[in-house]
């Protein structure tokens, strides 16, 4: 069953991601690719995630489908214009990608090319909308494509941005441009997930929830101070001091899994998007630990 | 106005080492607001210069150096200094520097300053950038603030996934610009057109350089050829 059908079933969704390596040793990330396939539904692929400059996305979801798993291919708009992004997408779909995730993309000011000029002639909901016209076999400028693409389409949400109305409004708008389904900025605090839900299920979108693992009370205090979008509440950096150093990345899954389960037993979302940034063998304990293994 | 930053000084006179004799030409527009090119810089520049020995032949602040003409005429009366010079040195814009160039054919032309963006003051001698002369304006689909100049990634439709308590990913002093448009469209009652509003990809070709317009007698722009919103189907 290929992610977009799983997401049409009903059935509660889990992707994760892999995110391509600075250099054309990709051993490590062969391994991570088949420690996560047949357990996710799909594997998104980063596009030179934070701005550093690593091997392309694309080449990498050609990998991932190598080995039998499914990949979500990561769009970001900063380094490349109409005319690359759509090349791209058409190069995506001869090699039989059939997901898109279409996103802004950190500023270059983020990464390790500081001095590179940021492109931008598009944004996410420009792409998104760019996506639409391919699938509907036009390019962006109105000619006709000798074939169109395949794709199934989605975007990114941030339900803890502060101030929320204009992301909601954003949301929207990437809606209205052809998303057809979400994956979240982490999120820690379930009660205000739910609202955002509440919301989000005016549309006809799948979402799935993003989670980073806590490693430590003085990682989510790092990611409260400086990660945009992301906040961990206070009683879970309580419960992450109160396992001492041993115990806290242990106790960072439990967290995870329990409100993996929560989500899924109360049927908040349509799944999960677990972020593991290194740690790629602990989705399937978490997994486990939320009972979906 | 043109904002301008002094070079720093041991550049400008490194690279003006070969020359023996200069006018300095500064401007009574912008280049006098930012404290780069009114009187009391050529003041300063000429003690410089003297100070390292070169000699000054005269020094004049245009009425507007980037007015090429008018600049030429002004000049008309330095004739004599003009001709013991064999460097002008301009102390205004990037425009203004090159109003020089076509003014003297055959004279050295050095620009003393960085010339930076389109500013607007806010306070003596402090300056943001709100315009980025892109060729298309749409301060009327933003509520009156550009997106394209006070978004880090010029950004149409909203704000990224980057904003923290308001301000830009790129630098807490920042404030997110999409923040400003949605809280501006909100206070002058038009928060219904950005919500049902999604700006299509800009078009660039109208800042394709160089760009060059006469103002005389042209009929206003065609209104087919502008950017606007764009609705879904």
């Amino acid at each position: 069953m290929s992610f977009q059908e799983a997401l049409n079933s009903g059935k509660f969704i889990v992707t994760a991601e892999v995110g391509p390596p600075k250099g054309t040793d990709i051993e490590t990330l062969r391994h991570d690719i088949e420690l996560l396939k047949g357990k996710v539904d799909a594997l998104n692929v980063t596009d030179n995630q934070s701005a550093v400059m690593r091997i392309c996305s694309l080449a990498i979801c050609k990998i991932v489908m190598e080995h039998g798993a499914e990949p979500i291919l990561q769009m970001t708009c900063r380094d490349r214009n109409r005319i690359g992004l759509q090349s791209d997408l058409l190069g995506a779909d001869v090699l039989g990608i059939r997901n898109v995730l279409c996103m802004t993309g950190d500023h270059v000011l983020a990464g390790d090319h500081k001095g590179a000029k940021p492109v931008y002639d598009l944004e996410s909901v420009q792409l998104l909308g760019a996506v639409d016209s391919l699938n509907n076999g036009k390019d962006m400028s109105g000619n006709d494509l000798r074939g169109g693409t395949h794709f199934f389409q989605g975007a990114v949400v941030t339900p803890e941005a502060n101030p929320l109305a204009p992301q909601l409004a954003k949301f929207e708008k990437k809606i209205r441009a052809g998303a057809r389904f979400f994956q979240t900025q982490a999120i820690y605090d379930i009660e205000k997930f739910k609202d955002f839900m509440e919301f989000a299920r005016k549309f006809p979108v799948k979402v799935l929830a993003g989670f980073v693992i806590l490693k430590s009370a003085g990682m989510a205090n790092f990611l409260n101070k400086n990660v945009p979008g992301i906040r961990v509440p206070e009683d879970l950096i309580e419960e992450l001091k109160a396992a001492g150093k041993e115990k806290a990345l242990e106790t960072g899954m439990d967290i995870a899994a329990r409100h993996i389960r929560r989500l899924r037993d109360e049927k908040i979302c349509d799944g999960i998007h677990i972020m593991a940034i290194g740690m790629e063998d602990k989705v399937p304990v978490i997994m486990q630990k939320a009972g979906l293994l | 106005m043109i904002i301008t930053r002094k070079k720093d000084r041991k550049e400008l006179l490194e690279n003006v080492r070969r020359y023996k004799s200069f006018f300095l030409l500064g401007c009574s527009e912008c280049a006098t607001l930012c404290g780069t090119g009114g009187q009391e810089q050529l003041d300063e520049l000429k003690g410089l210069l003297e100070s390292e020995g070169r000699a000054v032949a005269g020094a004049f602040v245009a009425k507007t150096g980037c007015q090429v003409l008018g600049t030429k005429v002004e000049l008309k009366r330095f004739k004599e200094e003009l001709g013991k010079t064999d460097c002008v040195i301009v102390l205004s814009c990037g425009a203004g520097t090159q109003s020089a160039v076509e003014i003297f054919e055959d004279k050295a032309v050095y620009p003393s300053n960085d010339s930076m963006f389109l500013g607007n003051m806010t306070r003596l001698q402090m300056f943001d950038e709100r315009c980025s002369l892109c060729g298309e304006c749409i301060l009327d689909k933003t509520g009156g603030i550009c997106p394209v100049t006070a978004c880090p990634k010029g950004i149409l439709n909203g704000p990224c996934g980057g904003t923290k308590d308001g301000h830009c990913e790129v630098s807490a002093e920042i404030p997110c610009a999409w923040v400003r448009i949605y809280e501006r469209m909100e206070k002058i009652g038009r928060l219904e057109d950005f919500k049902a509003g999604t700006l299509a990809a800009k078009n660039w070709s109208a800042s394709v350089k160089p760009r060059k317009l006469t103002a005389r007698g042209v009929p206003e722009k065609p209104q087919a050829s502008r950017g606007g919103r764009e609705e879904k189907k």
